[in-house]
């Protein structure tokens, strides 16, 4: 516990992480406190950066798609959809009608299971364990779904470049509908569960306020953002797949309680009720899929687009709306080469590690996990680290790390 | 030497029957959770596989504290439950001390692990040792309330000359007898009041803030290992039957088999059963179904919803008391 | 309220599958020697990817399958025209089955695949 003298006061630093039980992956944080009260925070990543980005320059596209996917073990079709729409996009390959309804529904059924997961996560860090039992237990349903409709339970490997790989079945549809019942009618409860529940209210109501100016200018995404008030979603702002066809709007905090707060209680109040537009759009989206081809499913169009990939030249990008926000991939490919030259990810995470600093400022001790939690953070996918010659120790200044930056995008623009 | 041997089975019989009702919390707990729950054997084989586990000592701990605090916090509590009258039996050591001796008793293992936590040297621990000891000014008012009320109450009640704060005393003369609807409903007050307090003399959710597993990782008891950590999960099983003991001596101190007209061996028994039914009814109320249903308060909330709210309550159902004791004679 | 709710689920049965057993047994070995039956697993719906088979017959030795793995599960084997599985690192993604030209992959509904050795010849397929 080491001291630090500020020009008057005396400030106490306690570190949490790299391994703390509140953290589900390593993420540094060391504290400045002012008795239970937390003055500054400073955070350091790099503690679990794996380098998938240069393994996925040293193979073909068809198998970096399962390495996109394991990112993130809980936004992995994210991750999929963002790659081989980048891959799509850089090499001009179609994509059938019928395969972008599926990309949907796939996409918003793991936004259900993501979603349900946090809530369970959260009320772990406010130490209701019976909440976490229940969300997770009530989770298992759209799991199941997800590993009848595509074979896997959470690293789906359903969507390709160029198409998706499984049809969804006329058998297969009111099993899904089904589901979609059971969530509808579970909403009310969860809802009840988690907004209705005094000591939950006592513990996020006026916690970790992220102001709409603060979310604005730190570039927040996905709920972060909207539970400030930010109206900020890619389905909307920039639709793709099957999304402009369906009614899809950001929500908001406001539509549950008059004002907006920007604290961790309206982030509980926009996941929540993202798990019911998410059950609307997929019930939208089983009712206006168009029959037909689903992409490249059998061996010849298979090999067909490992020679496509080979020929062609391009760079392209992919973004998605995650359950966490924008997730954004970028891919460069040259000509008589089926290895990309460049692939860069850039995950919600990254764009909203940046609010944790105004979110933590005047919080208790008991509100750090909780704060922790509520940007729902995937430190593996936004992990970076910088490389350091052996022996050196340097620290490196803002100004260096703007040039570094400056010198990695010259060099992606080629 | 009949205090001797009667001290050793209250030693190991309190510790078995703490543990046993750790086991029936910890099942029931994930019944309502909707889990299988581990065997009710459990917190046996736990204490057995912490006491074969090395015992570590950190750094910057101040080893004799630091190792003395748990066998501060056993030996206080285990002290407490001679006092306590349990089953059929009168109190071990019913003519040595009285309620206000069970008072301070029962708050010394909470300071022998706030000074235990100071002692490790971990940032965590201090914290959670300071929270310990914020959790502790805040209780001890509401309790000392209620007790205090209880026992001015019998005293006025009963003829002279009897020691008011015995609690052989007060278990042989059940409250409810005495009083007036006015003082019913303050001792009904009274109840609640200690039902909250127990789960936050236990430091059990929503309440377990010094332990605080996903703040601070244990808080005070984060540096313990081994023998020591033993010791204090065998302190904190025998504080739930000490707690649960003392809310039924004070409120509910009725016996079946005396009521049944059963003497001798017989009515021991079924004094005895009718206990461990009352014992876990209690324990079932204020620890196993608060800490489900209930997250983890804030340091500043919980002080203020002891201090102000919890406090408000115990202290009308003392007025009431008062009253009820100056009126209703 | 959660109250209701909790003290409804205690009178139910628990949400767990008890698979394998309910509790874990004094002595593993002792327990798979016996015999006993084991809670059987929850059910895989049809078309689950599990453990591959590989029908050695059938295979045409063109290597497409190593193209496509995302994990080098397959490795080729020059003198007999073959390939050889290393399951241990199988993902599960089932693009070597949706590529091969001459069925010679598929995927069943195993999926106890858990060993001591990523080597041992439950795990290296041929």
């Amino acid at each position: 516990m080491a001291k630090v003298t500020d020009e008057q006061r005396t400030y106490y630093t306690i570190p949490i992480g790299p391994t703390h039980p509140s953290l589900k992956e390593p993420l540094q944080f060391s504290f400045d406190l002012e008795g239970e009260r937390v003055v500054d925070v400073e955070i350091k990543p790099g503690w679990n950066h794996r380098g998938v980005e240069v393994l996925g320059m040293k193979r073909n596209p068809l198998q970096t798609l399962y390495l996109a996917e394991r990112i993130c073990g809980i936004c992995s079709v994210s991750h999929l959809i963002a790659f081989s729409r980048a891959v799509e996009n850089a090499l001009g390959i179609p994509v059938p009608p019928r395969a972008e309804y599926i990309r949907v529904i796939i996409a918003e059924l793991e936004r259900i299971h993501s979603h349900i997961l946090w809530a369970g996560v959260a009320a772990h860090e406010l130490g209701f364990d019976t909440l976490l039992h229940l969300t997770w237990r009530v989770r298992e349903q759209v799991m199941d779904i997800l590993e009848l409709l595509t074979g896997n339970r959470v690293n789906y490997a359903l969507v390709t470049i160029g198409g998706v790989r499984r049809d969804i079945t006329r058998e297969q549809e009111p099993l899904v509908r089904q589901a979609l019942r059971y969530y509808k009618d579970l909403l009310e409860m969860l809802v009840d569960a988690f907004l209705h529940d005094p000591t939950i209210e006592l513990r996020t109501r006026d916690v970790g306020v992220l102001s709409y100016k603060d979310a604005l200018e730190l570039m927040a995404v996905g709920p972060t953002a909207r539970a400030s008030g930010v109206k900020k979603d890619i389905r909307v702002d920039q639709p793709y797949l099957a999304y402009p066809a369906l009614e899809v709007s950001p929500i908001t905090p406001d539509l549950f309680r008059p004002e907006i707060h920007g604290d961790v209680y309206d982030k509980i109040i926009v996941r929540l009720l993202e798990v019911e537009q998410s059950i609307g759009l997929i019930e939208q989206a089983l009712k206006k899929m168009p029959e037909g081809e689903i992409g490249h499913a059998s061996k010849e169009e298979m090999t067909e687009l490992l020679v496509q990939i080979k020929e062609r030249e391009g760079e392209g990008i992919g973004r998605h709306e995650a359950p966490r926000g924008e997730l954004f991939h970028y891919i460069r490919f040259q000509a008589d080469s089926e290895i990309p030259i460049l692939w860069k990810v850039k995950c919600p995470t990254y764009s909203n590690l940046m609010s944790y600093r105004p979110m933590f400022q005047g919080a208790q001790i008991a509100d750090i996990p909780i704060i922790i939690a509520c940007i729902d953070p995937c430190i593996a996918c936004m992990d970076r680290v910088i490389i350091r010659r052996e022996g050196r120790e340097e620290v490196w200044t803002a100004e260096q790390l703007l040039a570094k930056s400056w010198e990695k995008t010259r060099r992606l623009k080629g | 030497m009949e205090l001797f041997w009667g001290s050793v089975v209250i030693l190991f019989g309190g510790v078995i029957l703490g543990l046993i009702y750790q086991g029936v919390d910890r099942k029931l707990a994930a019944r309502m959770q909707a889990r299988i729950g581990p065997p009710l054997v459990q917190p046996f084989r736990d204490i057995k596989k912490l006491l074969v586990k090395e015992n570590i000592v950190p750094e910057n701990a101040i080893p004799w504290i630091y190792n003395g605090a748990p066998f501060l916090a056993l030996a206080a509590v285990v002290t407490v439950l001679f006092y306590l009258p349990l089953g059929d039996q009168r109190p071990l050591f019913s003519g040595y001390g009285d309620l206000i001796l069970v008072l301070y008793l029962l708050a010394l293992p909470a300071v022998a692990l706030a000074i235990g936590g100071f002692a490790s040297g971990s940032p965590y621990a201090v914290i959670g040792a300071q929270r310990e000891i914020v959790m502790m000014m805040s209780y001890e008012l509401p309790l000392a309330a209620a007790i205090v009320a209880l026992a001015w109450r019998l005293d006025r009640a009963l003829p002279g000359g009897i020691a008011a704060f015995s609690l052989k005393e007060i278990a042989a003369n059940p409250i409810w007898a005495y009083l007036g609807p006015l003082g019913f409903i303050g001792a009904i007050l009274l109840v609640g009041v200690l039902l909250l307090v127990m789960p936050a003399e236990l430091s059990k959710i929503p309440f377990d803030i010094a332990e605080a597993e996903t703040e601070l990782a244990g808080g005070v008891t984060v540096e313990y290992s081994g023998r020591n950590l033993a010791l204090l999960r065998l302190a904190d099983a025998v504080k739930t039957v000490v707690m649960g003991a003392l809310i039924l001596a004070l409120f509910f101190p009725y016996r079946l088999g005396g009521i049944l007209g059963l003497a001798g061996p017989a009515g021991g028994a079924v004094d005895t059963i009718f206990f461990l039914i009352k014992l876990f009814l209690v324990i079932l109320i204020a620890v196993t179904i608060i800490r489900v249903a209930a997250a983890r308060l804030k340091v500043s909330q919980v002080a203020y919803s002891f201090w102000v709210p919890l406090t408000g309550v115990a202290l009308a159902g003392l007025v009431l008391i008062v009253l009820d004791g100056l009126f209703f004679m | 309220m959660i109250l209701a709710q909790i003290i409804e689920q205690l009178f139910k049965r628990p949400a767990t599958n008890k698979f394998p057993v309910k509790y874990m047994p004094k002595s593993i070995i002792s327990f798979l020697k016996s015999g006993k039956p084991i809670v059987p697993p929850v059910p895989t719906p049809p078309r689950f990817r599990g453990r591959l088979i590989y029908h050695r017959d059938k295979c045409v030795g063109c290597e497409q399958c190593g193209r496509v793995c995302p994990a080098n599960v397959i490795q080729f084997v020059p003198q007999e025209k073959k390939v050889r599985f290393y399951l241990a690192r199988c993902t599960f993604c089932g693009q070597c089955t949706d590529i091969c030209p001459a069925d010679a992959i598929e995927m069943s509904s195993e999926f106890l695949l858990a060993d001591y050795n990523k080597y041992s010849k439950n795990l290296v397929l041929e």
